[in-house]
């Protein structure tokens, strides 16, 4: 049955306004949550909040439970949902470069729409941050290419490379969540900052 | 803590049984019963012996011919390009890939046609798409394109077109029952690697 | 800006419920579209209308914009995300009027000044939009969705962006507490 709109049974029209029914769900959920404060967002690296481990955690467990359930109900055919592909070097090098503009700017992508549709300047400040940071690679393309393109190892599943089923990696990885919030329970209590 | 044990109450629970469940990997949809009988009825799989031959003859990519029968008879005579797969083993994880997929007809084929029915039958079931079979089977290939007879002379222009057709493809397809034994070998050492075709289209998604 | 005044409580959503419902929605996503959240790719969109629009020919040229077409045909701002996006800024709005959080400010340390605050966003922004379009993605469609569907790509980009973040946070801690 699912995915609906690759097994066809929603038009591809449909397809982009449930794509932006979904989008209100997700920045609706992201600001209840408190991802359209930047101070909130970098707590997790200081300890003060961790509120981005909890519900980004919670979230992909709760996703890859659901989507392993629906497929055991064949509700829908895993084999035709995106799993992103891995280039190895621009896997790494992108995520460090990420990881940087995160604990200098305190948003992401998606948090920094968050922050704007309630007004954070910062965050719109961020956002023109990144169309040219996306403009600087895209006019440099020639220089990096080599690097962006390097090591393509398909779309492997992290359960697959490690000789596990997705069933017992899913549960492994509930275990290790559990236990990272407990730690970051504990660091909450120990780093306590004042509401903002 | 309350939310987070309950949370972790919650989902423990679900995670073991994911855990331990086998993975899902049967197809969901289905046709009906009403829908194969339909379209068994409507003749739809059949294709003719002459567009068969055209296309081995011209090595047309698109097809690929499965001889559904046991592999003794694979063995002692089979189409040129053939893959065995007996309609016993039809369902067998193995064969999925090169069976489900819509870039390449499924041409099953047997002597007469009745194996070559059920093992597309089978594959409709599956709601796996492009499976033909082609008219007469095997019998009738030897008759017509192997060996073709002769029309009568009164017989019309189009019958005749037909004849030089099948002459011309039973030469290059190694015409008659005499050059088997040749055609054994060959097929047996240049049997086609099972390659699994690439799945159909998949969502774009990233970023 | 005077912080007594801002530091009244605002309530947020319990993280685990959050959590829980993000899922919830990640699900949906991949239910409906075969495909997780994201946000960068939006940027993309956004850039490549930019660039086609500005200087069309020299655009043909450039591989970026090549490599951007080959997988999306027709315009390049009627894709999934740019959708998606514009439902983000509603649904995000319409929580913040919900919550008494809309007020147009710039949110920053008070150790730090508002106009420190905007330039390090900049910055920011500019690393992360770079690095996001080496990682094919950010921490909403790498690393979130990644991880939904057990991909290495995924899992692999969000350890490096944490990981990379815990290891600068010292170097810049005084822009956060």
């Amino acid at each position: 049955m699912g995915p609906l709109s690759v097994n066809e049974l929603i038009s591809e029209n449909t397809n982009l306004f449930l794509a932006f029914i979904i989008g209100i769900g997700f920045g609706f959920v992201l600001e209840q949550s408190g991802f359209s404060s930047s101070r909130k967002l970098a707590g997790v690296f200081y300890g003060y909040d961790t509120v981005v481990l909890k519900v980004f955690f919670t979230a992909a467990i709760t996703a890859m439970l659901g989507l392993l359930f629906f497929s055991l109900f064949g509700w829908v055919d895993l084999n035709l949902v995106y799993v992103n592909p891995t280039y190895l070097t621009s896997a790494i090098i992108g995520g460090m470069i990420m990881g940087v503009g995160f604990i200098i700017g305190g948003y992401c992508p998606g948090t920094s729409f968050c922050g704007v549709s309630i007004g954070k300047i910062d965050a719109f400040v961020f956002i023109g941050g990144l169309f040219l940071g996306v403009l600087i690679f895209g006019l440099g393309y020639n220089i990096w290419d080599g690097m962006y393109l390097a090591k393509f190892l398909g779309s492997p599943k992290i359960s697959t490379t490690l000789g596990l089923s997705d069933g017992v990696f899913a549960f492994l990885l509930i275990i290790i969540a559990l236990v990272m919030f407990r730690v970051a329970e504990w660091a909450e209590k120990k780093f306590p900052r004042e509401q903002y | 803590m309350k939310p987070l044990r309950l949370l972790a109450l919650f989902i423990i629970p679900m995670g073991l049984i994911i855990a331990a469940v086998p993975q899902n990997k049967t197809k969901p949809y289905k046709l009906t019963a009403d829908q194969l009988l339909g379209e068994a009825n409507a003749r739809t799989q059949y294709v003719a012996p002459e567009i068969v031959a055209d296309m081995i003859v011209k090595k047309d990519p698109s097809f690929q011919l499965i001889d559904v029968r046991n592999q003794d008879e694979f063995e002692k005579f089979s189409l040129p390009g053939a893959i065995n797969i007996p309609v016993s083993d039809l369902l067998s994880d193995k064969h999925t890939d090169i069976l489900n997929q819509d870039i390449k007809m499924n041409i099953f084929y047997s002597n007469g046609t009745i194996t070559a029915n059920e093992a597309w039958m089978v594959t409709r079931q599956l709601s796996y798409k492009n499976n033909f079979v082609p008219e007469g089977g095997l019998n009738y290939w030897f008759d017509a394109i192997l060996n073709p007879q002769k029309p009568a002379s009164t017989s019309p222009d189009e019958e005749f077109a037909k004849y030089d057709f099948r002459l011309s493809a039973g030469k290059a397809l190694g015409g008659g029952l005499t050059v088997q034994t040749n055609q054994n070998q060959s097929s047996a050492s240049s049997k086609p690697a099972l390659q699994s075709a690439p799945k159909k289209k998949k969502a774009a998604g990233g970023c | 800006m005077v912080n007594s005044k801002e530091s009244k409580k605002t309530k947020y959503l319990n993280p685990y419920v959050g959590g829980v419902l993000l899922g919830i929605v990640l699900l949906a996503a991949n239910f409906v579209s075969g495909r997780g959240l994201g946000a960068s790719g939006a940027i993309k969109s956004v850039v490549v209308t930019s660039m086609t629009t500005i200087a069309p020919s020299a655009s043909e040229k450039s591989g970026f914009i090549k490599e951007f077409t080959a997988s999306h045909s027709g315009n390049p701002m009627k894709t999934w995300l740019v959708f998606e996006m514009l439902g983000v800024l509603v649904g995000g709005f319409f929580s913040g009027v919900l919550a008494g959080r809309v007020k147009l400010k710039v949110e920053h340390s008070p150790k730090i000044t508002s106009r420190k605050r905007l330039f390090l966003a900049l910055t920011g922004g500019v690393l992360f939009g770079f690095g996001s379009q080496l990682g094919r993605g950010c921490t909403s469609g790498s690393a979130l969705s990644g991880m939904a569907v057990l991909s290495l790509g995924g899992f692999i980009t969000m350890m490096a962006i944490f990981g990379t973040a815990y290891a600068f946070a010292y170097l810049f801690r005084k822009n956060w507490i």
